[in-house]
């Protein structure tokens, strides 16, 4: 399952010198390693009989150490396969777009405005300047999903101001 | 004998054209909930079984099994044409599945996965029909050493998900197997990386993780990388339907497939996840063509999709003998039987063998009815690639938040979810595959339990592992297929050194 | 959150009916929580629920909720603080929710919801595979004093009602109660396999679930925790075998807090109303639930008893800190 990235254009000269993102990967593993030390430890010992249960726990946390250590030599050696430049904004929409959804779900704005405003940001992020059109669709479609959901199988999704209309 | 004349006189009942219509019927539903992403085979049981109610008990069982092969279907439909699996069970479809149906080749896919099902499908009802009682013997005997022993050997085949690194596979792999540690312990009920956070005390969800690193990780990743080059997706490219060449690399990996999905189906924990994932590793190691693996081979479909389909048919060997329900949908099962009464377990067979055979003549029926409704079905289906790219992803997060939030509405899972697409994104952006951190998140809970429980019965003595003459030969197989990659490989190194 | 609309939302009916008391029971508008997935036992309750109060008339329309989580810790929080005082929202509970409150350190308990009336119960069993040599309950006891680590029971979730029922066992026969052997099984499928194969000692479960086992000779039962024979069942109770275990796997319906004393009426009315129902019994006998309507302040005694007795032997096992 390696993504498609331009390992197609092989080969190509690989960069030796220090890959920066890679430190910070393995920096990252030892910090969750050590989260699940100190989450472990935590654990009450309740009478078992066998293995309790922050034993796994620790043998994760030892398996992340060694991996980071593995992570942080390729990135010294700067064997990471090479990465091609990318644009921000549109991931940045999207996100945008997902912390929106979330958003308007918490403070009970209901599914169709949520998931109409995931839409209308993620058709931006992919080009799409027509924004009073998609969102029309949007809530189109958001709203016949609604209402399927509500009278075919008796699942309530959240409700909001639109879907107290319907 | 006797078997053939009550699976005969089934038959009979089954094709009676009203119980025909029930089938469609059934099939239809079934595949239009089952296509929604969290909303497994079992959920949309639960949701259609109301339907079911107003029927005779012929109809209505004939009507739920259509249901429930129809969803299972719907889930791979969406796990090749948009990367994203409905269930945990269809997320091996989606490695190469979607690789396919981006090259054009979505409806070889489908249609492979179709056939695939019904191949498998037929072969393990006939297996239910008449080993039932003989594997239930076998079934009931594997007791948790052994399922550990299991395990290693699945965890094992996993590598054949790890791309060009060890290390970068590895890691995605141990990150997934931290994610199985969240929330409450199965075995002393003590909060684990929860954070005080209710909403973790369950766990992490396996769809929303499948659904945020594949679908929306995706997405994201799609996005940033536009400026390159649109990302042009011609949904059928060569020809629509299997080729010869196609049918001549798929039914081995069926048969194949059908053999892991039955027998482990019908272990009271084995489940439909396992089986796919050494089918797919199997396939990706017998195959005569390596190179197209990770870019869309289409037995990395045939052959997950036939386990899949297999296992559920094995669920219904203890389901049927013993009355045990070993899986969410085999519980709904269970509770279709129910409302007429009925008691599945050891006198099924002796009291109402009419309905035990309907139902198994009712599955021949519902998987050959999945084939008709489908394979005219995957023209129109494909043709949802055709939709423009920017309304396509849209559409596609929006289906793929639309399970989160029917299946669990709060803001924490959403998070989650979300949280997920981007680690998704970054992985894809650094090249470590995905498909392990979902596989640790499945396999490392019921590897950690089942050992424990091993343990906890021989009061802590670890030689209870080499002492069931089952776990001592799965856990050698396990050993054999660890060292012998590396054994290989050091044998290539040390001629590469030479060069 | 949520919640706080469906408050909103309660008051939007109100005033649209213009009502400002408690509505008359033929128009009420009942929102019910499931405080659990759809389709598992509390869902199922609260869907029965739905449909009989809509069909027997004693509500004009009965919305059902799912909010799944940690045994009911996610939904009961959401239900206190969300519903607080509105007298037209009510949520399934049940056994397993008092214990994985105590277990999971939730803020919210169940002295804060009013309660309305218990349900269903389901009586529960202790099994042995067949070819066991323990043959009663009072085997079983000795087994557990001689050596208590080797008596290995099988059954649900850490802290559910099996659990809970195995120590209280342990407990009565003079064992520790705090050693026992207790192994969680995902399922009942599951834990059942284990007895069948020989893995565990002893089985614990509702009975429905090894009835056929008991019945095609595979499971022996030792007894069961009503307090008298179940009509048509031919298992002794654990009273009749000198051991004083009775327990119940029990579900019920509560209402959130602040309401007033007429809304807590109105709803216990309307309870009592569907219990009565030919549809509501009609219900149970396809579902296989034994009915067990307890209503009003005698349901408040009876849960303030099961909850005490629940925490007590979770600390005793270790599973809640005293």
């Amino acid at each position: 399952m390696t993504p498609d990235t331009a390992s197609d254009n092989l080969p190509r000269e690989p960069p030796r010198r220090i890959d920066r993102a890679g430190l910070a990967i393995a920096a990252a593993l030892v910090v969750l390693a050590a989260v699940l030390v100190w989450d472990a430890s935590k654990l009450p010992a309740t009478t078992m009989y066998g293995m309790g249960p922050e034993a796994m726990p620790i043998v994760i946390a030892v398996g992340l150490v060694i991996l980071a250590a593995g992570n942080l030599i390729d990135a010294l050696r700067g064997r990471l396969p090479p990465r091609e430049s990318m644009d921000p904004k549109p991931v940045w929409l999207i996100i945008g777009g997902l912390a929106l959804l979330i958003g308007i779900i918490g403070f009970g704005g209901g599914f169709i405005l949520a998931t109409s405003a995931l839409f209308v940001t993620t058709s931006a992020a992919f080009g799409r300047r027509a924004v009073a059109a998609d969102t029309v669709i949007a809530l189109a479609i958001t709203t016949l999903i609604y209402l399927a959901f509500d009278k075919l199988l008796t699942l309530s999704l959240p409700a909001g101001p639109l879907e107290r209309l319907l | 004998m006797e078997t053939f004349a009550a699976l005969a006189h089934g038959m009979a009942v089954a094709m009676q054209p009203m119980n025909l219509l029930y089938a469609l019927i059934g099939v239809f539903l079934g595949t239009a909930v089952g296509v929604l992403p969290g909303i497994g085979p079992a959920l949309t049981v639960a949701l259609l079984l109301p339907v079911t109610y107003k029927l005779d008990p012929g109809g209505s069982l004939i009507m739920f099994a259509g249901i429930y092969y129809g969803g299972m279907y719907g889930g791979s439909t969406t796990a090749i044409l948009i990367n994203t699996p409905g269930e945990s069970a269809s997320m091996a479809t989606a490695l190469e599945g979607n690789k396919m149906a981006k090259a054009g080749r979505g409806g070889p896919a489908l249609a492979t996965s179709a056939i695939g099902s019904f191949v498998a499908g037929t072969i393990a009802t006939i297996g239910l029909a008449f080993l039932a009682p003989w594997l239930v013997d076998f079934a009931v005997r594997f007791g948790p050493e052994d399922y550990f022993a299991l395990m290693c050997v699945a965890f094992v085949t996993v590598s054949a998900t790890f791309g060009d690194s060890p290390v970068r596979g590895l890691t995605s792999l141990f990150i997934g197997l931290t994610l199985g540690l969240v929330g409450i312990d199965k075995l002393t009920g003590q909060a684990r990386l929860a954070f005080g956070i209710p909403e973790l005390l369950d766990g992490v969800e396996v769809t929303t993780l499948a659904v945020g690193l594949f679908a929306v990780g995706e997405a994201l990743y799609v996005a940033s990388r536009r400026h390159h080059a649109e990302e042009k997706l011609e949904p059928v490219r060569g020809s629509l339907w299997m080729t010869r060449e196609d049918w001549r690399r798929s039914w081995k990996p069926w048969l194949r497939g059908t053999l892991f999905g039955f027998p482990i189906g019908a272990l009271p924990a084995g489940g439909a996840e396992i089986p796919t994932f050494l089918s797919y590793s199997t396939e990706r190691r017998l195959t005569k063509y390596p190179k197209e693996f990770g870019k869309g081979a289409i037995e990395g479909v045939a052959g997950p999709e036939a386990a899949n389909n297999a296992s559920a048919a094995g669920t219904l060997v203890p389901l049927l003998t013993l009355g045990l329900p070993t899986s969410a949908t085999a519980a709904m099962m269970l509770a279709g039987f129910q409302q007429y009464g009925l008691n599945p377990g050891p006198l099924l067979f002796a009291e109402r063998p009419d309905l035990v055979w309907g139902l198994i003549a009712s599955l021949f029926i519902a998987n050959g009815m999945l084939l008709v409704l489908n394979l005219p079905l995957v023209g129109l289906w494909v043709r949802l690639l055709a939709i423009p790219q920017a309304w396509l992803y849209a559409g596609i997060l929006v289906f793929a938040t639309m399970g989160t939030i029917a299946a669990k509405p709060s803001v924490v899972e959403l998070s989650m979810l979300a949280a997920f697409g981007v680690m998704g994104f970054l992985m894809r952006r650094f090249d470590f595959p995905i498909a392990p951190v979902v596989i640790g998140l499945i396999l490392g809970p019921i590897a950690e339990s089942q050992l424990r429980r091993a343990l906890a019965i021989s009061l802590g003595d670890p030689m209870v592992l080499l002492q069931s003459p089952m776990s001592a030969t799965l856990l050698g197989i396990a050993l054999i297929a660890l060292l012998a990659p590396f054994v290989l490989r050091g044998l290539g190194r040390f001629k590469a050194n030479e060069d | 959150m949520i919640s706080s609309h469906m408050r909103l939302f309660g008051a939007v009916v109100a005033l649209l009916l213009g009502a400002s008391g408690p509505a008359p029971a033929q128009q009420l508008e009942l929102k019910l929580m499931a405080p659990a997935a759809p389709g598992g036992g509390w869902d199922q309750t609260a869907r029965s629920m739905q449909q009989v109060l809509v069909a027997a008339g004693v509500a004009r329309s009965v919305q059902v909720t799912n909010v799944p989580g940690a045994g009911g810790s996610v939904g009961i929080a959401q239900f206190v603080n969300g519903a607080k005082g509105d007298g037209n929202q009510m949520m399934v509970n049940g056994f397993v929710m008092v214990g994985a409150l105590a277990m999971n350190k939730s803020p919210v308990t169940l002295d804060q919801v009013t309660p309305i009336a218990r349900l269903t119960e389901e009586t529960q069993v202790i099994v042995v595979p067949a070819s066991s040599p323990i043959k009663t309950a009072q085997d079983l006891a000795v087994a557990l004093k001689a050596d208590i680590a080797k008596v290995t029971f099988a059954g649900g979730s850490a802290g559910g009602v099996d659990h809970v029922m195995a120590a209280l066992f342990a407990g009565t026969v003079g064992a520790d109660a705090k050693k026992i052997n207790y192994i969680p099984f995902s399922g009942g499928g599951e834990s059942l396999a284990a007895i069948l194969g020989g893995k565990v000692t002893a089985g614990i479960s509702g009975l429905s679930e090894y009835e056929g086992q008991i019945k095609a000779g595979k499971l022996r039962a030792l007894g069961v925790t009503s307090a008298q024979r179940l009509p048509g069942v031919d298992i002794p109770t654990f009273k009749e075998q000198g051991i004083d275990l009775v327990l119940a796997n029990w579900r019920s319906v509560v209402a959130p807090p602040g309401i007033t004393p007429e809304q807590r009426k109105a709803l216990g009315d309307a309870v009592e109303k569907m219990v009565k129902s030919d549809a509501w019994k009609g219900i149970l006998k396809q579902k296989g639930w034994d009915d067990a309507y307890l209503g009003g302040d005698a349901f408040a005694d009876f849960l303030n008893k099961e909850i005490a007795r629940v925490t007590e032997v979770l600390k005793s096992v270790g599973l809640v800190k005293s």
